[in-house]
């Protein structure tokens, strides 16, 4: 027998992960999702007839990311990528491999996880770049006060970290099943309740609506929803990783 | 020295089904094993066990004297698989496709050359793997499956949708993949011709059960010749070699008249050859050679009325 070739790389499964998204659709929708609420905010600054400030124009494209376009987004985002995996059916490949699976569960998570976090730090500095730019195009618009990234960024990050969640529950979904269709049902659900039952006082409880919790006003509403989707969140992430890694896939 | 693969009562069981069923079976170092049965005999099944993608309801297999259900990860080390589903991402080129693989094993950067110089690959690399056509992915698949010189190759079916030119490509270098790689190479297909002309020992699998294995040569060398015929008339010419005590089988280009033990094929030959021209049945070729592969797998193998259905999860 010839010699055993060499352990993996910790780290490898990541990078391997992150190479993967090179020329996919999940790299396009990564980036045409923020763009969108940009160009919204765009437009509406130039149809404005007096200058607005700019928290207002942050708390809007806080509140269309959070309500809407980040559970969309997550549900397709999800499903590309473990479509990447179930589309030319290499699991049994990928499984076969000597290393640990859950590895490969966690490279995948990891990566989707940075996808929403660079997709919700392109949202603020999209926005921000769409208001400026429609500001410079219409001078009088130009939005009033100060724009204070700290306190944008944080709500931002607040918002991603309200959303682990349901990004946990739709990667879980979308790797289980090899269509498209529990995945996208999922999602598609889950956004329709949170808007529809956006007043709700137990939407805090309901994992798509936890982001859009992040921009309440009560304490207890961004707490809970905070404390909920992070803490939850973890747990439902570990819980899919053990269950994919040992689930036999047929 | 210790058998490349060897399980002892392997079985799995899908619900109610019995996919395979007790099968003990041996590939010698170094061997190319044809591993023959129908569809839904169980080959994949019995793979994805010695590969570890599923558990078995009982008995146990090894890998390069690694236990697969104990060690999965050391019993991985020993084996690197082509499966039916190449798994390969379009949207990268085919050294990208090998390189993700190659990170995962820790390997060096030298080894991408290395296998695509064996599936004499090299000038096609960088392309796009959907660009590539069915026997270029199957020569990739090949090549990621060499990636780190694995002392085992499981290779499901790997002459499936290539065209007659790939197969015979296919064919040579399975041939020399053992001599070339030291490699001991399983082999599943349903192509028997494939086989005899690969295979240096096989075992073929029938309704989950290994119903014949050993040395392919050994085989043909063991079991009675056979007279082979074509005529004009096979209904009456099958009649007519039975009722002279033949066992007779109907085979893809002819019939087939096995002789019973101690008989001698030229004369038994001769003498059916007569009685057929005097039975006024036109004989256009007869002659007594050995066992063909399709001939003993018709024997061990008969056709079962129904094909068990693959069990498939429920969004498959």
């Amino acid at each position: 027998m010839t010699a055993s070739p060499p352990k993996t790389p910790l780290l490898a499964p990541l990078f391997v992960e992150a190479r993967k998204l090179n020329r996919s659709l999940a790299v396009v929708l990564a980036v045409a999702a923020p763009a969108l609420i940009a160009i919204f905010a765009f437009f509406m600054v130039l149809r404005g007839r007096e200058a607005m400030p700019w928290e207002m124009w942050m708390m809007n494209a806080a509140g269309i990311w959070a309500f809407f376009m980040l559970p969309m987004s997550v549900t397709a985002l999800t499903a590309l990528v473990a479509h990447m995996e179930h589309g030319p059916k290499s699991w049994d490949h990928l499984r076969a491999l000597p290393l640990p699976r859950w590895r490969i569960y966690a490279a995948k998570a990891v990566c989707v996880l940075a996808l929403v976090a660079l997709m919700s730090a392109a949202v603020l500095f999209m926005s921000w770049g769409a208001v400026t730019l429609a500001a410079a195009i219409k001078p009088q618009l130009e939005p009033t006060g100060v724009f204070e990234l700290a306190r944008h960024a944080g709500l931002f990050g607040k918002i991603f970290l309200a959303a682990l969640l349901m990004i946990a529950i739709q990667l879980w979904v979308a790797l289980r099943y090899a269509s498209f269709v529990p995945a996208l049902a999922v999602g598609i659900g889950g956004t329709f309740f949170s808007v529809v039952a956006t007043s709700a006082k137990q939407g805090v409880f309901f994992p798509w609506q936890m982001p859009v919790n992040m921009l309440a006003t009560e304490a207890w509403r961004y707490q809970t929803a905070l404390g909920l989707g992070l803490g939850l969140g973890a747990v439902v992430m570990a819980a899919a990783l053990v269950h994919l890694s040992r689930r036999e896939v047929l | 020295m210790p058998a490349a693969i060897e399980t002892r009562d392997l079985t799995r069981r899908f619900k109610r089904q019995l996919a395979v069923d007790a099968v003990s079976m041996t590939v010698p170092d170094q061997a190319v094993y044809g591993f023959l049965g129908r569809n839904g005999a169980g080959k994949t099944t019995t793979l994805k066990m010695l590969l570890g993608l599923i558990r078995p309801s009982g008995g146990s297999a090894l890998v390069g004297g690694v236990d697969v259900a104990r060690d999965r990860i050391g019993a991985a080390r020993e084996v690197g698989a082509l499966l039916e589903a190449h798994g390969f991402y379009g949207n990268l080129s085919g050294r990208e496709n090998l390189d993700l693989t190659r990170s995962l094993l820790g390997l060096p950067k030298s080894e991408i050359d290395r296998v695509l110089e064996v599936v004499e690959m090299r000038e096609h690399a960088r392309r796009r793997v959907s660009d590539y056509s069915l026997g270029m992915r199957q020569r990739l698949g090949l090549a990621r499956a060499m990636l780190g010189a694995p002392p085992v190759l499981v290779l499901d079916e790997p002459t499936n949708g290539l065209d007659p030119d790939g197969i015979a490509d296919m064919r040579r270098f399975l041939r020399a993949l053992p001599e070339r790689t030291g490699a001991t190479v399983l082999l599943s297909s349903h192509l028997l011709g494939e086989i005899e002309q690969t295979a240096t020992h096989i075992g073929i699998l029938s309704q989950g059960k290994l119903v014949l294995e050993g040395e392919l040569r050994r085989l043909k060398a063991d079991l009675a010749p056979e007279i082979a015929l074509q005529t004009d008339d096979a209904t009456r010419a099958t009649a007519l070699a039975r009722a002279r005590g033949f066992d007779v089988l109907a085979m893809d280009n002819g019939l087939v008249a096995r002789l019973k033990p101690g008989e001698d094929a030229r004369t038994a030959s001769a003498s059916l050859n007569r009685a057929l021209i005097e039975a006024d049945i036109a004989v256009f070729a007869i002659g007594a050679r050995s066992r063909s592969l399709e001939g003993i797998y018709r024997e061990v193998s008969p056709p079962s009325p129904v094909t068990p259905a693959k069990p498939q999860p429920e969004f498959a």
